[in-house]
């Protein structure tokens, strides 16, 4: 198996400490750092896929991630002017009304591993907030609304609303979370739809390559 | 006509009872029994345990706070130097209006239950944050074992407290295993951590007069329903329609009982419906039918968030009951 292959392979399965080891080893071999950084990525999209299909559950992805970032650590200097991997960035948020925060997490966790740099403005976010965000961050191609409860529905329709009326444009909005269906997704007027951390991911990374 | 607790035990025996088991109808959930310090609507508290709880005003319940100065532990490897378990000693006076509701139970029609929450898995993520928890049954395995049988032994020393008072029939237990579509750790890691603790847990329940184990998890739990047989629930309350609840009664009825598919998000908000619990209600009863099955809001208790949906709830499975119970 190449280095590079290896790579992949420990971070489909959580190596932590092997991992940082191992993109060291694939340095001195004299693989680029964007070679490396693409090999975790589709490592984490195999990691993704499998969430998504139920064969693998939450601790697993989570040490994926946390493995690729250990790799990242050893990457970061030899990466510094290489932005051909940047899939732009994406502002992330529970929408008002909702404090639930591990799914959204996990989202924004899968998004940063597809190759997005994520701003992640946490729980209970006013439309407002998301706006702003967009406003004041240069590259926003994406935009991610979290909502864990049906009460909090209207409040994920108003800001989807508010995002596409602010006369700011060059990102997409992507919606998910327990209660929200591809249906209300189209309702509303979202661009994207994602049941699951896995699909957010693929989902992020196809209308990046769209836009 | 069979009295609630004949009924049940008809029901999830797979007998003959005579109407559907109407929600928590069967249990007199002592709720005044002293446990642990929980917010009000607006306040935010940080209880025996070291857990910041906040309840915001619009929210529908409260909410641990895991920003890095409030998880109570940030370390799992120091878990001991950080946590201090929390008295189970209360004082008469703590506990005489549990004692009295208990002596006011018609035991023969209904059980006497202890409510305890929160159960081990949701202390671990509420002493450290969801992904700690979860890294930290990949990275410290033995740290966590060690914390999990530290949660279970508190809570059968609290189990000698409240049995010595109340004399409980039943246990009502609260623990969510999962989201509304996957359990949160796989069935082989959630065998490994909390198979035993539970088994031990409820063992002593069982052991010391406690006949009927009710656990709460409203989610998605169909890949665990082996791991709660060999614990010992009689009852898994919350399940929700994403896990199939007709497959899991022919499956698995007569060794477990399932109680809920009616999902509460869709059902119980501002706008509800009664003629929509109705459907709902209907559609419940018919495709899990008589047996191995309770009609059952997934709330966790016997009310709703918005008022009149519980008892909308019931009123349509007394409905039902005529229906098929002619």
């Amino acid at each position: 198996m190449s280095k590079i292959a290896e790579v992949r392979a420990h971070v489909e399965i959580g190596k932590t400490k092997i991992v940082p080891v191992l993109v060291q080893q694939a340095l001195d071999e004299g693989h680029t750092a964007v070679e490396i950084l693409q090999a975790m990525i589709d490592g984490m999209g195999v990691v993704g896929d499998k969430f998504s299909a139920g064969e693998i559950f939450v601790p697993e992805m989570l040490i994926a991630a946390k493995a690729m970032a250990k790799g990242v650590e050893v990457l970061k200097p030899h990466l510094a002017g290489e932005s051909s991997l940047s899939l732009g960035t994406c502002v992330i948020g529970t929408v008002q009304g909702d404090l639930h925060d591990i799914g959204k997490n996990l989202v924004a966790m899968m998004i940063e591993s597809a190759g997005f740099t994520v701003i992640d403005l946490g729980v209970d976010v006013p439309a407002e907030k998301f706006i702003s965000a967009v406003k004041d961050n240069s590259g926003v191609n994406l935009v991610a609304c979290s909502g864990l409860l049906s009460t909090t529905m209207p409040a994920m329709r108003a800001t989807v609303a508010a995002l596409k009326s602010c006369g700011l444009s060059g990102f997409k909005v992507l919606v998910g979370g327990a209660p929200v269906t591809r249906e209300f997704a189209d309702e509303i007027g979202a661009d994207a739809y994602a049941a699951d951390a896995g699909s957010a991911a693929i989902m992020a990374k196809e209308l990046a390559a769209a836009a | 006509m069979l009295s609630k607790r004949q009924n049940l035990i008809e029901t999830i025996r797979g007998g003959n009872p005579d109407r559907f088991v109407n929600q928590y109808e069967f249990l007199d959930i002592i709720l005044e029994a002293p446990l642990r310090t929980r917010p009000q609507r607006g306040q935010t508290i940080t209880n025996e345990w070291g857990v910041t709880m906040s309840w915001p005003q619009d929210q529908l319940g409260p909410f641990p706070v895991h920003d890095e100065a409030h998880r109570a532990i940030k370390d799992i490897t120091k878990w001991r130097e950080t946590i201090r378990c929390p008295s189970v000693e209360f004082s008469d006076e703590r506990w005489a209006p549990a004692i009295a509701h208990a002596a006011s139970v018609d035991r023969e029609d209904k059980y006497v239950t202890v409510f305890f929450a929160s159960g081990t898995f949701e202390m671990t993520h509420f002493l450290m944050g969801m992904e700690d928890a979860m890294m930290n049954f990949y990275e410290e395995p033995e740290h966590m074992h060690e914390l999990i049988d530290f949660l279970t032994d508190y809570e059968i020393r609290y189990a000698k407290q409240i049995i010595e008072r109340i004399r409980p029939d039943a246990l009502f237990h609260h623990d969510d295993w999962g989201s509304q579509v996957a359990s949160l750790l796989s069935p082989q890691m959630f065998r490994e951590f909390f198979l035993e603790p539970y088994k031990k847990a409820y063992g002593f329940w069982k052991d010391n007069g406690v006949e009927l184990i009710v656990h709460h998890s409203d989610s998605y739990a169909a890949n665990l329903v082996p791991s709660m047989i060999d614990m010992g629930i009689d009852i898994w309350q919350g399940v929700m329609t994403t896990n199939n609840t007709p497959e899991l009664i022919k499956k698995y009825g007569g060794q477990i009982a399932f109680m809920g598919e009616l999902d509460s998000g869709p059902l119980d908000h501002q706008d509800w419906d009664a003629k929509v619990i109705a459907e709902h209600v209907e559609r419940a009863c018919r495709s899990c039918g008589k047996h191995h099955f309770i009609p059952c809001l997934t709330q966790g208790l016997n009310f709703s968030s918005f008022p009149g949906v519980y008892e909308a709830t019931s009123k349509a499975i007394d409905e039902m009951s005529k229906k098929m119970f002619p």
